[in-house]
């Protein structure tokens, strides 16, 4: 009896997984990305204190044993906040392109596949959402309907949709007349089987893509209106809000600042590097490895 | 006599160098020094609000008269110093007949801008009596005025006739706001019944003209040409820079974009051991209250006894620790000690009681059931008292919501005329300025003034009183208790937790020499480049 060897490929997961590993750049932002993902998840057990707790005692400490990072000028422990800040940084980020993809990729793919018209319309929408400058456009709304965490995924998917949508709706037009689109269209089949089955899947990867180099994007944006006292309310600790605490009072003590903006720039590098590094691996044009 | 043009030849390396040595110059300076550095001598300071009226006979607030002083005139005005006093500006003579009868006499030569004449008395009885005529705000200013009556034989003098005897005359009304005199020719040519004229003066007698004004960015003024009096302000221009929040004004101030700023309490200590390059820093009495406010109209906190829990829990030497650093102290109510009618003791003690404050909770039927919410200004120390509050109110199992709000909307926020937010309003920090009379704290707290700037709609026919009598009341002692009396009944309402009268400290560029009121306000015709 003759044995027969027998080849199991790998999985598309496990080849995409050994792309990554061959890119220092795109693992690190990984490393960074799941660093930030799971303080944010398990930011209940991991911050060593309360983090609106005032303590009026230690108040712009510096680093110690007690509080790793400091304290601010309630005394609250800067670790804690900056956990805790991670979680809505994330929450933020997972609402708003959540929220923002799937209203552009319903959108974008209308405006793909249905008539001129309507294609005409949806575009002038897009680019006036997006003639607006974001925190112009966030400090209005705010001013409308008052600061909160709400108003800031709201201003920041609102912003976002254009972007989306554009690109599903030029990657639509572009399948549209494909052909194994046409010969879908010939044997009868409806418009929400072809974009459904054949169209959709075809544009989710790209704007997966996008999205993750979105997250600091969206993220910068709510520290920047909690700077400016329009994002989250108080005592919540939007980095944004450690960060304008900490500008305050630098005088005071420069490690509230340090505390603040270090996990801005960590979140930043890390969906930066992480989103280039799927680029190239998922971007036929771009993958260097074939 | 002939224009003489010098021609000035440049070769490609003195071009160069030219260049170089301009960049560097650049460079090494803020871009707002390298800016106005062209333009001649400019100060540059900070202001914790924007204007908003430019009519004194119906002004909004300090911050609108610190302009004003500057591009009007007035009989009388305040004297820079460590005391309250008065000195002359347009009157030559002024004088006090009897309780009721001042008289006064122009100088002559006094010009408006614009071609509208020299400054007469009956500029002045215009000035004066459209107060009262157009129903304006700020009418108490002028409380019993009865007219101005003009001297027959004299075009630059009359007399104002009082009602009856009014103490606030010579320390606010007089040297401030409603003391302005405008043109009643180009008042009346703007505004057909000489009503207010609102943002657009329509001619200016001071030493400066308002050039420009670029909301939330910045009042520009420079000198009036027209002008022919004796003052000598030391600036070309004067450049208002408003910012809500003085933490700002600091990273402003250092970065060389201001001359001369107020310091938050919170920083002072900082400061005083590490004060920027070329600084001085200076410390005043204020006359500032600060309070948490509650509106007594609101469904929730029409509660008396909710109310009262909410002022026993509030621990206001801790908000001073807090917010302040320390620097701060507690008040007892609206005025300031030094003034008449300053309380030596507050009702509620500074501590508050928690104890006392679950009791009136208990009364209440117990924590309300949404969160209340506590509207602040976005600023550094407002929002630092509102989260310590938020903290205080949990351990009597209030939940508190912060609001923070921008300077266009927080200042609006109790006024009917400006919609019906006043409604939804709850707990609120807010921050008035006072002058040195007594007058000037209790005249906001009037059932008049509910829905204008009595935002807790706190109203008591008493008080109302007792404030109209003290206005004519010429015993110090008598009037003295006449105001402690309606500060026990304001606090006694529930609706008020009296928290401080903060500091005034300032720094400035030790190349100027301010002019400041006794309250650190600054005078800014009396600046000077040192």
């Amino acid at each position: 009896m003759t044995e027969t060897a027998t080849y199991k490929s790998p999985s598309a997961l496990r080849i995409y997984l050994g792309q990554l590993a061959q890119n220092p750049m795109g693992l690190m932002g990984l490393i960074l990305v799941l660093i930030v993902v799971g303080t944010a998840i398990f930011a209940p057990w991991l911050a060593p204190y309360d983090p609106n707790q005032i303590m009026l005692g230690p108040r712009m400490g510096s680093p110690s044993a007690a509080h790793w990072l400091g304290t601010d000028h309630l005394g609250r422990d800067l670790l804690s906040r900056v956990i805790a800040g991670g979680r809505i940084a994330m929450l933020v980020a997972v609402a708003t392109l959540g929220a923002a993809m799937t209203i552009g990729l319903a959108l974008g793919l209308i405006a793909g596949y249905g008539p001129k018209w309507l294609d005409n319309i949806l575009l002038l929408v897009f680019d006036a959402i997006r003639s607006f400058p974001v925190i112009v456009f966030g400090l209005a709304v705010v001013t409308l309907i008052g600061p909160s965490l709400y108003t800031v995924i709201l201003v920041v998917a609102i912003t976002s949709i254009p972007i989306y949508a554009r690109i599903v709706r030029t990657q639509t037009q572009t399948l549209r007349s494909a052909e194994f689109i046409l010969a879908e269209k010939a044997m009868g089949a409806s418009t929400f089987r072809i974009l459904g089955l054949h169209v959709l899947p075809n544009v989710l990867g790209p704007l997966l893509i996008l999205a993750s180099m979105d997250v600091p994007m969206v993220i910068a944006t709510e520290a920047g209106l909690s700077f400016l006292g329009m994002g989250v309310r108080p005592p919540a600790p939007s980095w944004g809000t450690i960060l304008n605490d900490g500008y305050n009072f630098i005088r005071n003590s420069p490690w509230p600042v340090i505390a603040g903006s270090v996990p801005i720039i960590l979140v930043t590098l890390g969906f930066t590097f992480l989103g280039e590094a799927l680029r190239d691996i998922f971007d036929p044009k771009l993958r260097r490895n074939l | 006599m002939k224009d003489e043009v010098h021609t000035i030849t440049l070769g490609r390396r003195g071009f160069l160098q030219g260049a170089a040595a301009a960049g560097l110059a650049a460079g090494t300076m803020p871009l707002a020094n390298a800016l106005y550095a062209q333009s001649g001598s400019v100060l540059r300071a900070f202001s914790y609000a924007d204007i908003d009226k430019l009519d004194p006979g119906f002004y909004q607030n300090g911050y609108n008269v610190d302009v004003m002083n500057c591009i009007y005139s007035k009989l009388a005005r305040y004297k820079p110093g460590r005391e309250w006093e008065i000195e002359l500006e347009a009157a030559e003579e002024l004088e006090q007949i009897d309780d009721t009868n001042i008289r006064f006499k122009l100088k002559p030569g006094i010009m408006f801008s614009g071609g509208y004449g020299e400054m007469t008395a009956e500029d002045v009885k215009f000035s004066f009596e459209r107060v009262l005529e157009h129903d304006s705000p700020v009418k108490g200013d002028w409380g019993p005025l009865q007219s101005v009556e003009l001297d027959p034989d004299d075009k630059y003098a009359g007399t104002i006739v009082l009602e009856k005897p009014f103490q606030p005359l010579w320390t606010i009304t007089i040297p401030y706001g409603v003391g302005h005199i405008v043109s009643k020719k180009a008042v009346m040519e703007a505004t057909e019944d000489g009503s207010d004229f609102g943002m657009e003066p329509p001619a200016f007698s001071g030493p400066y003209i308002l050039e420009e004004w670029k909301p939330n960015q910045y009042v520009k003024m420079v000198r009036n040409p027209d002008y022919s009096g004796d003052l000598k302000p030391g600036y070309d221009e004067i450049r208002i820079i408003p910012m809500d929040d003085e933490k700002v004004a600091e990273r402003a101030y250092e970065a060389g974009d201001l001359d001369y700023t107020a310091i938050s309490l919170s920083s002072l200590e900082n400061y005083k051991a590490r004060p920027p390059k070329n600084t001085v820093i200076e410390e005043y009495p204020s006359l500032y209250y600060v309070w948490v406010g509650m509106n007594v109209e609101n469904e929730t906190l029409k509660d008396e006894n909710l109310r009262k829990a909410i002022q026993y829990a509030i621990n206001v030497p801790q908000i001073m620790d807090a917010a302040y650093f320390g620097a701060a102290e507690p008040s007892t109510g609206l005025i300031a000690p030094g003034l008449i009618g300053h309380r030596e003791k507050s009702l509620v003690p500074p501590e508050g009681d928690l104890d006392k404050a679950r009791e009136y909770l208990e009364k209440a039927g117990g924590a309300p059931s949404q969160p209340l919410t506590i509207d602040t200004l976005n600023a550094t120390t407002w929002k630092t008292i509102a989260e310590v509050i938020q903290a205080q109110l949990g351990q009597i199992g209030i939940q508190v919501q912060v609001n923070v709000q921008d300077s266009g909307s927080f200042w609006t926020l109790g006024m009917e005329s400006e919609g019906d937010r006043w409604k939804k309003m709850q707990l609120v920090i807010n921050r008035f300025s006072m002058m040195p009379d007594p007058f000037y704290a209790t005249t906001w707290f009037t059932t008049e003034q509910v829905g204008v700037w009595n935002w807790e709609r706190f109203s008591n026919p008493e008080f109302d009183k007792l404030h109209e009598a003290a206005l004519s009341e010429s015993d110090k002692d008598k009037r003295g208790d006449m105001y402690r009396q309606m500060q026990d009944m304001m606090e006694e309402s529930g609706a008020y937790r009296f928290l401080t009268h903060e500091g005034s400290p300032v720094m400035f560029r030790d190349d100027l020499e301010p002019a400041l009121r006794p309250d650190a306000r600054p005078l800014y015709l009396g600046f000077k480049p040192a």
